[in-house]
């Protein structure tokens, strides 16, 4: 307590006590309780459902509740009345890229409807609307309808219109989800720049883990509770334990082992990565080797656990996991042997889609072998769901072809369409039927001989792990198991190519990961050919290979690791660095020729080719400013650094040409 | 009440409809087509009723007779046919909806001073033509069969066949219709009509632009600002019933040049009557789209609240008055009843304010209770 009394002796901005919210009969907040300070970015992070969207709108004064109290500048909101009197202090910009937005109403026209709305005079409006202009590069787009604008264009807008009145507190609710990441690094860097000018609070919520860095202190949310809460260390700092990064050939065997011993083991591409609690570096890579005698261990090597692992560890902890159902890896799950993997499965030629005004896919070209697992990772908007749609058969191609299974897609006969297996975006499931009833439906939709059926839904159903829920509806399902479902309907018919349109998308950590355990057994096991789309970063990772699109293009194309290393090539190295105040520090960098330094979280990123030429001329342009270098480390480059690094390429490419 | 707000909400909203190529036609197009396709459509005078005729006789009489068909301009004259059994398929075809059978002997039977069964067919499947057609044939049947008595009469007493004919008929019964000289449906029913596409339209284009808001999330930027429920609800419906309002004009317009019918009331009265009928169904479209949550649902629950009461209970089918009690009273609880009465009077009647207060206030009280209604319905902080 005595070294944070200093920051304590202020009243918080937003005091949160016991807070309950009910939609009927879910209850969708169980007594939360948390305080925000003056001038801190407090973030709340959770999969879909777990509270995040209700505690904002109650904060924000534009939802009731039914439990607990809510202060906000001292205020007590527990009326209409009372609510409105902190509101011309707040602003709130609620979930859904631009939805709160005008879309026939150009950028300027959404800019000063706001700004009348909260009787922002003339001068200040014009001086403001100007400034956070360009810094959002919005200035060249003040006529464009709104609707025009590209996702990462509207989030931003929503930004200002949330910042014109110049708001004491502001409350945005996932304004980063399915944003492009160069957008979505603009947007934080425009958030702390304004935070540091004005003493302003900020609650940001989100859907992505990795963004847990952004923020001074956070609550992990689930199922409307807090799971943990302070600062981002301090979290770590609670679920002690070592995450060990193995590369192994044999990675089923492996696997198999691992997860007997430990919970939290994943595939993530030819890697394995295990969180091992409680214990030091060295005796968790000890644990490992031992448990794995016998295996050949090509690569062992020890990191530092991130957010995401305490988090499934605290759920572990709270109980909040689910059941654990048998592991997927030891099952054999189709008839006869499956095709060895060196099949190419789908080929994307040159595809072209147009809509009415713009290219929505342009020119897209890739390869999926039979058993392998390949991304497309992009934005909302990238183009991504309509590749899949045009390989599918469901929408015709502009131009180009696309061949799955050996077969032209456009003139593919039946026989083939049920040689795949599609789970769109939108779930395809019906709510009032049972789990096995949805299962059995989809079996005889894609012609299961009568005989297969009930063997084929067992498998299916093992495989997914469903045998808990077999009888009920799939509406009354969590999220995470309604997706697995989704899945198990998808496969039903033994496909050999599986197309999964954002599959995990708003999912829990644990669900996602259960989800991934299947997705690795069908391709490592049973070599089906794996085509899905995500726009989580670190996601992507678990992919074997990936195709980074960007409005409508594929900006590169290749397996994780190579994408990195081609990185590491053309632009260096990563140096991550802490500097005092971080703001100055990279405007400094900025002069001092690092273009590409980012403001990532409290912490600042750029390139580098020479990491201790960099590193020292960086120590000293700093400390001839005054500005105090804490650290200054080299990293290995994330799927992020190569995706900002490359759509920048691409959009500096297209303004030479 | 601040202005600056109420502006702000109300010209957005404005130029949102203007920009919406859709709503922007929606708006406009709509009431003008349902004027047109209900205003030709609904034609309630039969006239031009197909038919044919079987006679037996040939005779003098009996062409006499049918020829009081022939000319009528209620009647369509098909041709003659050679027996009843041709009658059948004609009927089934809908090619006739009436056929004569003129029994053989007609003429000789009548002379003789023996009565004849003239067998008539009507068919009967839509009961307000057929009621019609049965009226024309008894009127036609009775005027000759008062001539033929008046023949009699005038050869058996050797008066003149003027007055033998008098004698014949002592009480006739004189018409005269007013308001609507020539019965001509029409006019009642395009001056009604506007009751009906001011009923329908302005709700369904409020109850729209609410639901919209609430429906992609941007109500959220109304309930999170600092601007009052009432600013809000007035700022937001204010373009809407500024359309109607122009709606007002262009239907009043059609009904008077379009469809020809007499505009013979106070024009002022009139406009600021439709005025208050306009804010009064605005105020139905702002209710519904407050108990809804998806402009689907929007449209379904306005066409239930609109379109019932303003077909059954406004007087556009069935008057008022020959309703039973439950239906009367019913009648009373919805705005279309007061307003049909006040085009009536305006357009066909030409009477104004001191017959029609009563009308105005009924549907002013209408607007008070529906708008306050809703400004307490709608809430900052909604439960969901």
């Amino acid at each position: 307590m005595g070294q944070t009394s200093l920051v304590n002796d202020d009243p918080p901005v937003v005091r949160v006590r016991e807070f309950v919210k009910r939609y009927r009969k879910l209850k969708a907040a169980d007594g939360v309780s948390l305080d925000i300070r003056c001038g801190e970015i407090y973030g709340l992070i959770g999969p879909d459902g777990a509270g995040k969207s209700s505690l904002m709108k109650a904060i924000a004064g534009v939802l009731s509740f039914e439990g607990g109290s809510i202060e906000v500048f001292g205020q007590t909101i527990d009326s209409e009345a009372a609510a409105e009197k902190v509101k011309g202090r707040l602003g709130f910009m609620p979930q859904g890229l631009g939805l709160n937005l005008y879309p026939e109403l150009s950028v300027e026209e959404n800019i000063d409807f706001f700004a009348e709305l909260r009787e922002v005079t003339p001068v200040l409006l014009a001086e403001r609307k100007r400034k956070l202009l360009a810094m959002t590069r919005l200035d060249r787009f003040l006529d464009r309808p709104m609707k025009l604008l590209s996702g990462g264009m509207k989030q931003k807008l929503g930004l200002v219109c949330t910042l014109i009145h110049e708001p004491d507190l502001i409350i945005l609710d996932e304004p980063t989800t399915g944003v492009d990441p160069v957008s979505r690094r603009d947007f934080w860097t425009i958030l702390t720049q304004l935070l540091r000018e004005r003493d302003v609070t900020a609650l940001v919520s989100t859907a992505y883990m990795d963004e847990a860095e952004r923020f001074q202190r956070l609550s992990l949310m689930f199922g409307g509770l807090v799971v943990a809460k302070g600062a981002p260390e301090v979290i770590l700092h609670d679920v002690p334990g070592t995450l060990v990064e193995l590369t192994i050939a044999a990675q089923v065997d492996a696997l198999v082992r691992l997860e007997k011993r430990f919970t939290q083991v994943e595939a993530v591409g030819s890697k394995i990565k295990v969180f091992v609690p409680d214990v030091t570096p060295q005796a968790a890579s000890a644990q490992i080797q031992e448990l794995l005698t016998g295996i050949k261990i090509e690569q062992i090597q020890v990191e530092k656990p991130r957010l995401e692992d305490a988090f499934i560890a605290l759920l572990h902890r709270h109980h909040l996991s689910g059941k654990e159902e048998d592991s997927p890896a030891e099952m054999v799950w189709r008839d006869g042997v499956p095709p060895r993997g060196d099949g190419i499965a789908i080929v994307a030629r040159e595809l072209i889609c147009d809509f009415d005004h713009f290219r929505a896919v342009d020119r897209v070209s890739f390869e999926v072998r039979q058993g392998e697992i390949f991304g497309l990772l992009g934005a909302n908007g990238a183009g991504k769901t309509t590749v899949i749609k045009m390989l599918t058969g469901i929408r015709p191609p502009t131009g180009g072809a696309g061949t799955v299974a050996g077969a032209d897609m456009r003139r593919a006969s039946q026989s083939v369409k049920e040689r795949i297996g599609y789970m769109s975006q939108a779930f395809s499931l019906y709510q009032d039927m049972t789990v096995q009833e949805n299962l059995r439906l989809f079996a005889r939709i894609y012609g299961v001989p009568g005989r297969q059926i009930s063997e084929r839904i067992d498998r299916v159903i093992q495989l997914a792990g469903l045998g808990p829920v077999c009888t009920q509806l799939a509406g009354k399902l969590p999220m995470g198991i309604r997706q697995r479902l989704a899945l198990a309907c998808a496969l039903v018919h033994g496909p050999l190519v599986l197309f999964l349109d954002e599959p995990t998308s708003g999912v829990d950590p644990i669900g996602r990961r259960r989800f991934w355990k299947i997705l690795v057994h069908l391709a490592r096991v049973e070599h089906v050919a794996i085509l899905l789309t995500t726009h989580y970063m670190s996601e992507a990772e678990h992919c074997d290979r990936l195709a980074l699109m960007h409005a409508g293009k594929v900006i590169a194309d290749d397996t994780p690791a190579a994408l990195k290393t081609a990185l590491e090539q053309e632009a260096g190295q990563v140096l991550d660095l802490a500097a005092e105040p971080v703001l100055s520090a990279l405007e400094a960098l900025e002069q001092a020729g690092f273009t590409d330094a980012a403001l990532f979280g409290r912490r600042i990123h750029l390139l580098v080719k020479d990491v201790d030429e960099a590193t020292a001329r960086i120590r000293a342009w700093l400390s001839e400013r005054d500005i105090r270098l804490l650290d200054i480390t080299p990293r290995a480059p994330s799927l992020e650094d190569v995706f900002v690094y490359r759509i920048l390429q691409q959009e500096r490419q297209e303004a030479t040409l | 009440m601040n202005s600056r707000r109420i502006f702000a909400v109300a010209y957005k909203e404005w130029r949102e409809i203007v920009r919406d190529r859709l709503f922007l036609s929606l708006a406009f197009v709509v009431p003008v087509s349902l004027m047109l396709i209900f205003g030709y459509g609904i034609n309630l005078d039969v006239e031009h009723i197909p038919f044919a005729v079987v006679d037996h006789d040939k005779s003098a009489l009996s062409r006499d007779y049918l020829h009081r068909y022939i000319d009528s301009r209620y009647f369509a004259y098909q041709g003659d046919l050679a027996s009843e059994r041709e009658i059948g398929p004609l009927l089934a075809d809908s090619r006739i909806r009436l056929a004569i059978i003129i029994p053989p002997r007609f003429e000789e039977n009548l002379m003789a001073g023996r009565s004849v069964a003239i067998q008539t067919l009507i068919d009967g499947t839509f009961t307000f033509r057929t009621s019609s057609s049965k009226g024309y044939v008894i009127a036609i049947n009775a005027a000759f069969n008062s001539e033929l008595l008046g023949n009699y009469i005038s050869q058996r007493l050797g008066i003149p066949l003027e007055t033998a004919r008098e004698m014949a008929q002592p009480v006739t019964a004189e018409l005269r219709y007013m308001y609507n000289q020539e019965i001509k449906s029409v006019w009642s029913i395009a001056t009604v009509l506007m009751m009906f596409v001011l009923m329908i339209t302005p709700p369904f284009l409020t109850a729209l632009g609410v639901v919209r808001e609430k429906e992609n999330g941007s109500i959220y930027n109304i309930y999170a600002s600092t601007v009052t429920r009432g600013e809000f609800l007035i700022g937001k419906l204010a373009p809407y019933v500024g359309i109607s309002i122009l709606n007002i004009l262009i239907l009043w317009l059609m009904v008077a040049r379009l469809f020809g019918a007499p505009f013979k009331g106070d024009p002022l009265f009139f406009f600021l009557a439709s005025v208050i009928y306009v804010i009064c169904t605005t105020g139905i479209g702002l209710l519904v789209s407050l108990l809804v949550r998806t402009q689907v649902a929007a449209m379904m629950m306005t066409v239930v609240v609109t379109v019932v009461p303003s077909v059954l209970y406004s007087g556009l089918l069935v008057p008022i008055a020959s309703m039973d009690p439950a239906g009367q009273f019913e009648a009373h609880l919805f705005p279309a009843m007061y307003y049909t009465d006040i085009i009536l009077g305006s357009f066909l009647k030409g009477v104004g304010m001191e017959q029609l207060w009563g009308k105005v206030l009924a549907l002013l009280i209408y607007a008070i209770v529906l708008w306050t209604a809703s400004f307490l319905m709608f809430h900052k902080r909604p439960k969901s």
